[in-house]
């Protein structure tokens, strides 16, 4: 029952550290001392990458299951343990919240001007909340560190959001709260009814509660839901992104998403596989809804952030199409998926910051010819444009594709799953469509605006960020196979759990 | 000779340095020195595009002892085990074959021209070095495109040279300068280069379909697996298992060919989807050239080639949709339609290049009927042919603006003013603009005759490349039975004939005549950097007919044949080794649609007789009277000439589509999800459903139901209960999470009671 290797409890953890330190020290003000606290954060989170880095080196690719695992009774009596593992669903999530949050914190210096140490103590709270999430193999654990999420998340939004801040945060942290407390009541009932709040057991011993599992299974999706968003949850979502200061808005569309599609993964899949299959058609069709919609909706804003956020509906929508194919490759392309728009989308973000921070409007026609005063940071922002829209050779392409690939053998969608390809593949003309016509009216035309003649290139520092992002946007595009690598064997496992649980006929 | 092959990927390499150098440090040798900067920066990037040329030659030089297909594999790009049969793998992998090589050497052949042209073209432009940048990345690109071995391979190139020809299209998005509807020249472009890319999006979004359905249908996305796996189920007569159902091959790849023909009229410019090419003629003319004439537009040609396997097994299965019609045949119709209905289009047009431009849709239009009826080789020659003349064209009608916009600016500088001319006014002066045109042959000497050399060749006069090209096709068509090929055949008669009335009627109007303007009057001729490429290309435009040149008689051409199979010169027997279904119609496993191996001459008599009596007539009948003004309205905007009332496909998508998206859109953001769905809902619906809630809570539930009657104490609790929870909206979200985290307490207390009870 007992087991521990430690590097996860230590990686989930590590962020505290760094809590300490900026609680600890750094008491007054001062320039060095705000110097202090963004390094300590900073170095912080380039520690936690590389403790990341070395959960990936170490991880055992042809083994399917939980790996790493850290095991220790909680409250015995209620049958809930401290339980963390890794496995190839999740190790891609780990490294997108260690990865961004990095260049989150980086994103941040030049930002965060006011209470910069409460800023970064709830960032790295953060950063222990999410790899919580991802971690976790005890459901109530799981509970503890998706509402422990919810608190710093709040408060970056409320305290550092532009104007209408206090109302986003409010409506980020009601729908995700009233989408988690069916949830909630859902694990008590697991928990309590199997004596345990473990996951691997309650997936073995999954019959039991066969009966309930499509109530149950709503009871999981619907915060799951909220969280992607799927439509039409995803009214907080415009709000949330568009009023978070910039790394707020980077890691809610890298990480915090990624919640969602990944609770889906991990717990509605194998726990409820019947019900998973029964509701994957409607589920696809939300899916394909939120595709067209999001990507219909995005091309008509004004404001460049609701745009890109927007875009996320649009985005995820292939993801959860994806995940509901429930065969091998709309799996992987769901996960890889993830990591791409986590990429893709966090640095959009990351962008709109870098001009926000100059000209303090997120208004499309306020700027124009971009590209003539930052020639450097244009090209590098169309490309990136390029990896969202899905452009053959970056990231975005290779999850698209492989998700477009395995929902036409989605047998979960019936005997005609190519009218949900055919339809989910428009959003690839769409995504084209408002995607340039943003390019277009920011970065294109003749530079109008005199404001806009001020406009300086970026600088080392955001430089290096927007790099470490192409990176990875490249390497994905070019050379997928090294990250599908991860996740193979865990995913046909999970395929195969799930069409042995399904009643109708999986492959 | 294998080891020749192996240096394959030279040719990618050579242009991606290219892309490195002039978008890495290009900019900073300009700024150091404007002369020797450009030098440096166009002549890198034109020696990159040589470099690739000779890699191709080389390739051609090694195929020659081996000519069938060489695979060179570089490394993995998707590999999924657990996917499919055998699981889903591609490498990025080049496929070196004789199809492949002959685009490559067209690619890179001309490429070399049109970037030594664009030096000289460029010259002075600000953005100099980006220009090359651009042009070496789109040669990367279209090389993927034509040497991928994989459907998937081939996309990154399909969408690639897509990207690069956006990025050129809207090459002058900064143009300040008033341009149609009062908007800058710079918005303009940039428009049409959006245009460009989403149309051509509409038509990947069809590749994309096909590529996928081919891979669950054959269990690969690599050309020869596919293949062959396919002329296997059809040798067998096996059905295929898709979505747990079984169909039969033919019908499967009627579906597959229509979702091509979808993509290949994309990237193609063909009917419906050609209405973004005529925009793209924003672009610096090189470009159109280059992107716009030579390479880029006949991708849907090469992919049709490519998959001839699967559209012959189509036609041989015997499937019919729509009436009985193949998928060959609606690709053989779709081709007639563009080439007839886009070289109508052409003589309402007077900027010199948009003439040249629905010339290349209907040119296009050719080469996609020759394909749908088979003459894949016919189709390939033209595809060569028309490669060189066009490019001729283009850049001669680039020199023609540049000499144009010289005598432009020499008026301008001098103070000559003449009101009676057309359009000279310097603000909206148009030196693209043919009616500012005319009399050119004497101040551009050069330009003149390459000029009169492409349009003969485009025209279809004996013994220019155009002629042997295209009469391969129309002999094609009027060698085979049944009613379609007579539909083909009429109708690209009759496109044959269009083509030399507006070539004509654009030689009248351009050389012909007296200046029409001061700019016209003063136009210079081009630099030797220039002409140099444009005697090149009018050299090879008059040979190219010897590529596949038509054998007068049957023994001529059995003994071509006996001598041909030392030396694989010419296309016919060159592309034999790649164009599977020659050998397929050999084995009698499918039947071929033959291609006459003798000139027709009475095929050859009645275009020729056609196109001469074409161009007399433009000769006649174009400004016989007073010109029309230079900036009257775009002929295409105006109310519909006969020919457009039926077939306004670019009104339907500009005026139509595109507003009818906005508005939906527009709907959909602002109404639906913003009013009715973000505020209404959330803020009148639930929220302030929840506040009344609490307040009735609070007040009269309270008042009067529990202060009034049992315990004042309980009624305090409640009462603040309810005002925290009206508080919400006031944005104290803690009240609200002690909340929360109560009931969890509750809920939890509950739970371990039952547990302990």
């Amino acid at each position: 029952m007992s087991e521990f290797n430690g590097i996860l409890t230590v990686l989930t953890f590590f962020p505290a550290v760094g809590i300490v330190l900026l609680l600890l020290f750094n008491r007054g003000g001062g320039e060095s001392a705000e110097r202090n606290i963004r390094w300590i954060a900073l170095v912080t989170t380039i520690f936690t990458f590389v403790i990341s880095l070395i959960v990936m080196i170490t991880f055992d690719k042809n083994r399917a299951g939980l790996q790493m695992i850290d095991r220790a009774q909680w409250i015995p009596q209620l049958g809930i343990s401290y339980f963390l593992g890794i496995d190839g669903i999740s190790i891609w999530m780990i490294f997108l919240t260690t990865f961004i949050m990095m260049l989150a914190v980086g994103a941040s210096f030049p930002l965060i001007e006011q209470q910069t140490k409460q800023y970064y103590v709830f960032m790295l709270l953060l950063e222990i909340g999410m790899l919580g999430v991802f971690l976790a193999q005890d459901l109530f654990l799981f509970y503890v560190f998706w509402e422990v999420t919810l608190v710093p998340m709040y408060f970056l939004i409320g305290i550092w959001g532009s104007k209408r801040r206090v109302y986003a945060a409010l409506k980020f942290f009601l729908y995700t709260m009233a989408g988690s407390l069916l949830m909630l009541i859902a694990i008590l009932y697991l928990g309590v009814s199997n004596e345990t709040f473990a996951l691997p057991a309650l997936i073995a011993g999954r019959d039991t509660f066969a009966g309930a599992q499509n109530i149950l299974f709503l009871a999981f999706a619907i915060a799951f839901a909220i969280k992607v968003p799927i439509f039409p949850f995803h009214s907080w979502l415009p709000d949330a992104h568009t009023e978070a200061p910039t790394a707020g808005s980077i890691i809610l569309a890298g990480v915090l998403l990624k919640m969602g599609t990944y609770g889906f993964m991990r717990f509605n899949l194998p726990l409820f596989p019947d019900a998973s299959a029964y509701f994957a058609p409607a589920i696809a069709i939300l899916a394909i809804i939120g595709i067209i919609y999001g990507a219909a909706v995005a091309f008509a804003q004004t404001d460049v952030k609701r745009l890109v956020a927007y875009s996320s509906v649009s985005h995820l929508g292939f993801v959860m199409l994806g995940i509901f194919a429930l065969n091998e490759a709309g799996l992987e392309g769901a996960i890889l998926q993830g990591v791409n728009h986590g990429l893709s989308s966090g640095a959009l973000f990351f962008i709109v910051g870098v001009i926000y921070a100059q000209r303090h409007t997120r208004d499309i026609a306020a700027y124009g010819g971009v590209w003539k005063v930052m020639p450097v940071f244009s090209v590098l922002t169309l490309i990136i444009t390029l990896s969202s829209m899905g452009l053959p050779g970056l990231n975005g392409f290779v999850g698209e594709f492989t998700i477009l690939l395995g929902s036409m053998d989605g047998a979960a969608y019936g005997p005609t799953p190519w009218i949900y390809t055919a339809f989910a593949t428009v959003g690839v003309i769409l995504a084209a469509v408002y995607l340039l016509w943003m390019f277009q009216r920011v970065f294109m035309g003749p530079v109008d605006n005199p404001e806009n003649k001020k406009l300086r290139d970026i600088n080392k520092g955001e430089l290096a960020i927007m790099l470490s992002f192409l990176l990875f946007i490249v390497w994905i595009g070019i050379a997928p196979s090294g990250y599908f690598d991860f996740m193979t064997a865990s995913v046909s496992q999970l395929v195969e759990s799930v069409s042995a649980g399904a009643m109708v006929a999986l492959p | 000779m294998e080891q020749l092959i192996q240096l394959a990927p030279l040719l990618l390499v050579f242009p991606g340095i290219g892309v490195l150098f002039n978008g890495l440090v290009g900019r900073k040798f300009i700024e150091n020195n404007r002369t020797t900067g450009e030098k440096w920066t166009g002549w890198f990037g034109t020696a990159m595009a040589v470099a690739a040329f000779f890699v191709a030659v080389g390739l051609f030089i090694a195929l020659q002892a081996e000519p069938e297909e060489h695979i060179v594999y570089l490394f993995d790009w998707f590999d999924l085990p657990g996917v499919g049969e055998n699981g889903f793998r591609v490498p990025w992998a080049m496929q070196i074959d004789t199809l492949s090589v002959t685009m490559m050497l067209v690619v890179t052949g001309v490429g070399s021209l049109i970037h030594m042209y664009a030096v000289g073209y460029m010259h002075g432009d600000e953005d100099f070095s980006r220009f090359f940048a651009y042009l070496n990345l789109f040669l990367f690109f279209m090389l993927i495109l034509v040497s991928g071995s994989s459907y998937l391979v081939l996309f990154v190139g399909w969408e690639g040279v897509g990207l690069c020809s956006f990025l050129l299209i809207g090459f002058w998005w900064s143009k300040r300068e008033q341009g149609a509807e009062g908007k800058p020249v710079g918005v303009l472009n940039s428009n049409a280069a959006r245009k460009a890319f989403i149309t051509n999006r509409v038509g990947d979004f069809f590749m994309v379909l096909a590529i996928i359905l081919t891979f669950w249908a054959f269990g690969s996305v690599e050309f020869i697996p596919v293949f062959d796996h396919a002329i296997e189920i059809f040798e067998h007569s096996e059905e295929i298992m898709l979505f747990g159902n079984t169909y039969s091959i033919g019908a499967v790849l009627t579906v597959i060919t229509l979702l091509f023909l979808g993509g290949a009229a994309g990237k193609s410019a063909q009917i419906p989807l050609y209405i973004w090419l005529p925009d793209a003629m924003a672009g610096p003319t090189p470009v159109s050239a280059l992107i716009h004439a030579a390479t880029m537009v006949t991708s849907g040609i090469y992919l049709i080639v490519r998959s001839n396997v699967l559209f012959e097994i189509a036609r041989a299965s015997g499937t019919t949709v729509l009436g009985g019609l193949t998928s060959n045949d609606i690709v053989a119709l779709t081709g007639t339609t563009t080439a007839l209905i886009a070289g109508l289009i052409a003589f309402t047009q007077f900027d010199i290049k948009k003439v040249l431009a629905y010339s290349t849709v209907s040119q296009l239009g050719f080469m996609i009927a020759a394909v749908g009826m088979g003459a894949y080789v016919a189709a390939m020659f033209h595809l060569v042919t028309h490669a060189f003349f066009k490019a001729l064209l283009f850049l001669s009608a680039g020199s023609v603006i540049h000499g144009v916009e010289h005598g432009h600016h020499h008026v301008h500088e001098h103070g000559h003013h003449d009101q009676d001319h057309v359009g000279d006014s310097h603000a909206e002066f148009n030196p693209q603009d043919m009616r500012n045109m005319g009399g050119l042959r004497k101040m551009m000497p050069v330009t003149f005759w390459v000029y009169m050399i492409g349009t003969f060749a485009l025209a279809g006069f004996f013994p220019f490349a155009g002629f042997w090209s295209k009469d391969e096709i129309l002999a094609h068509a009027n060698n085979n039975p049944g009613w379609v090929y007579t539909v083909v055949y009429y109708g690209l008669v009759l496109a044959a004939f269009c083509t030399a009335f507006y070539m004509g009627r654009q030689i009248k109007m351009v050389f012909f005549g007296k200046p029409r303007s001061d700019s016209a009057e003063h136009a210079v001729e081009s630099s030797p950097t220039m002409t140099r490429p444009l005697v090149v290309l009018a050299f090879l435009t008059i040979i190219a007919g010897l590529l596949n040149l038509a054998h007068f008689t049957q023994t001529s051409y059995e003994n071509a044949k006996a001598i041909e199979n030392e030396i694989q010169l010419r296309l016919e027997h060159w592309l034999e080794h790649s164009v599977e279904a020659y050998h397929l119609a050999e084995e009698g496993i499918i039947n071929l649609p033959k291609t006459p191996t003798v000139l027709q001459l009475d095929v050859a008599l009645i275009s020729t007789l056609l196109a001469l009596a074409a161009i007399f007539l433009a000769a006649f009948v174009v400004y016989r009277n007073k010109p029309e003004k230079a900036t009257d309205p775009d002929p295409l905007e105006r109310t519909p000439i006969w020919w457009m009332a039926v077939l306004p496909i670019n009104t339907i998508a500009m005026k139509g589509i595109v507003p009818a998206y906005n508005w939906l859109a527009y709907q959909a953001a602002y109404t639906l999800d913003w009013r009715f769905w973000h505020d209404w809902f959330h803020d009148r619906v639930i929220r302030d459903g929840f506040v009344a809630f609490a307040n009735w809570l609070g007040r009269t539930f309270d008042l009067k139901a529990i202060d009034g009657g049992l315990v004042h104490g309980t009624a305090r609790l409640v009462r603040g209960t309810a005002n925290m929870f009206g508080q919400i909206q006031s944005g104290y979200v803690r009240n609200y999470a002690l909340a929360v985290f109560l009931g969890v307490v509750a809920i939890l207390t509950y739970f371990i009671f039952a547990y302990f009870n």
